[in-house]
């Protein structure tokens, strides 16, 4: 009892608790005047700091665990991947790699877009069209994207559109779902303010509901970066012939585990800047979304 | 508008409704029919009449049956793991900022390596049966439920742990009796998020150990699908498989969402 306030600084600093999902920056309460900048630079240095720790530690518990198996195949030590990664850049394979699964990506992402979107605005403004589609996709959503990869191998055989076909799939229904919510739940009250003015059709769409759906359909897009993300590695791995799926396959049958490591940082790597890409370009697209829990 | 519809003819609104609901779909699949009737008799392109008939010899000889609660089996051992891990990890860093703080950079180092990523290495470490299936499972199961449970946990009403404190309630109970009960909306949340996940991997994991160990001893709905597709070539039990796969992700979500209506009846209207 004598150590409740001990108890109490668990829970204390409310506002830091959401860091674990990367959505607000956890600055330590400070007093609000001019010692905040210093504090925040102190912060992000503490930061670094325990990152750096942690990952020193981890690294030494691996190593440590390394020695105690004793099989290099089944776990190499974190020196050996690091060269591997560091040879991997050095001829390129790394990057080649990376770029070919990136580029599958682009490409998916822009064709869910292009029939995701068109159609959430479709189905967020119409009931008819909503009560008519919505049971399709209903229908279909539940049968995940890898258990289209049989079939899709048969239909396209192993190669480029296999990757494409199964995240375009993956990608489409948040796209499509969080645009029909973030159409529907555009205010009504600026749609009628705007058809008052006598605004309709697409000055409407462009300047009221594009922007009032915009934040939610922007958190889809990052939700279908995700699922699609994880699919790819999926997909190569079982039907292409190149990308850091197949590279991780193939070094796995040739048994050079520190290049399966290697590949298997590197996917971690690119789905992380490709994260944090993808959040950079929500802050410059909403704005005005920030604080509402949808940035 | 449509609150006068629904005024004076609720029944002819219902049936507007299925009549709606179930065009597209009988649409969908009449075309799908027609199209397979154009092809030669002996096409290997699944039609529905074909599908349906494959379902009934798959049920009726038990393979589907055993693959589906193999894979089942496996998805909830997996779930388990994470839900054991997940919880009390996610516990300890939601109501502790030094852990949290510590552990935040491994966390979001792993978090963006897709499941997939490690089945080569997992087969590699727990050959090609079960083990590795599970391990993927539980790792691809392991990320929201801390993520959510850690977000609950820091979420919770600090003036009531206080109160608890107040009231000299050890710290242990303050955990289970208030900080759990008034995260569990978060906890459920991850949970059925995570079953989600863990469905989809068991799946892939299951396809890719059966397509990358050769014969086909490891079972489950996804190693079907592959057998199917590699050594008989029959769409239409690959589409069974696929329907199958859709309607154990149906039933499973609708149980999570069962079981926060009922542990959580005030959540929703």
């Amino acid at each position: 009892m004598n150590n409740a306030p001990d108890k109490a600084t668990p829970l204390a600093g409310d506002a830091s608790l959401v860091m674990s999902l990367g959505e607000a920056e956890p600055g330590p309460s400070t007093p609000a005047n001019a010692a905040v900048p210093r504090n925040a630079v102190r912060w992000t240095h503490r930061r670094w700091f325990l990152a750096l720790r942690s990952f020193a530690v981890f690294i030494g518990l691996w190593y440590l665990l390394y020695l105690w198996n004793g099989n290099p195949i089944q776990l190499p030590s974190p020196f050996r991947v690091a060269m591997a990664i560091w040879q991997l850049g050095l001829s390129g394979e790394l990057f080649e790699h990376a770029l070919i699964s990136t580029t599958r990506l682009v490409i998916a992402l822009l064709v869910a877009t292009l029939l995701a979107v068109p159609l959430g605005f479709l189905m967020g403004r119409n009931r008819t069209a909503d009560s008519i589609i919505d049971p399709v996709v209903e229908l279909l959503r539940p049968i995940s994207g890898i258990a289209w990869i049989p079939l899709g191998l048969f239909i396209f055989g192993v190669g480029d559109v296999l990757p494409v076909f199964i995240m375009v799939y993956v990608a489409f229904f948040p796209l499509l779902l969080n645009t029909v919510a973030g159409v529907r739940n555009v205010d009504q009250k600026l749609v009628n303010a705007a058809s008052t003015m006598g605004i309709h059709g697409w000055p409407l769409t462009r300047q009221v509901i594009v922007p009032g759906a915009l934040p939610t359909i922007m958190v889809g897009f990052r939700l279908a970066f995700a699922g699609a993300w994880a699919a790819v590695i999926a997909a190569e791995l079982i039907g292409a012939p190149s990308g850091l799926g197949f590279a991780i396959e193939w070094y796995r049958q040739l048994l050079m585990s520190p290049k399966v490591f290697a590949f298997i940082v590197l996917i971690g790597i690119v789905g992380y800047l490709c994260d944090l890409a993808l959040r950079a370009l929500q802050h410059k697209l909403t704005p005005w979304a920030e604080g509402t829990g949808l940035s | 508008m449509t609150t006068t519809t629904i005024a004076v003819t609720p029944a002819r609104l219902r049936w507007t409704g299925v009549w709606h609901a179930t065009l597209l779909p009988i649409l969908l699949v009449i075309v799908w029919q027609v199209w397979a009737l154009t092809l030669p008799e002996n096409s290997a392109a699944p039609s529905p009449v074909k599908v349906m008939h494959a379902f009934f010899e798959l049920v009726a000889n038990g393979g589907l049956i055993s693959a589906t609660v193999q894979s089942l089996g496996r998805v909830l051992v997996g779930f388990a793991f994470a839900l054991v891990v997940g919880v009390s990890l996610g516990a300890l860093m939601g109501s502790n900022p030094t852990v949290r703080h510590n552990l935040d950079p491994l966390i979001e180092s792993f978090r963006p390596i897709a499941p997939m990523a490690l089945l080569p290495m997992a087969i590699l470490w727990f050959g090609t049966g079960t083990a590795p299936s599970l391990f993927i499972v539980a790792y691809a199961a392991f990320f929201p439920m801390l993520v959510n449970t850690v977000h609950a946990v820091s979420r919770v009403d600090r003036k009531l742990v206080m109160a608890g404190m107040t009231m000299g309630i050890p710290r242990a109970k303050i955990l289970v009796r208030i900080i759990l009960p008034a995260a569990l909306p978060g906890v459920l949340l991850g949970a059925r998020l995570a079953m989600g996940v863990a469905w989809t991997a068991i799946i892939a994991a299951e396809l890719a150990v059966g397509a990358k160990s050769g014969a086909g001893q490891s079972g489950g709905i996804g190693q079907m699908m592959f057998v199917f597709y590699a050594y008989s070539i029959d769409l239409n039990n690959i589409v069974v498989c696929m329907i199958v796969v859709g309607l154990v992700a149906l039933a499973i979500d609708k149980i999570f969402r069962f079981a926060e209506f009922r542990f959580m009846p005030w959540r929703h209207k």
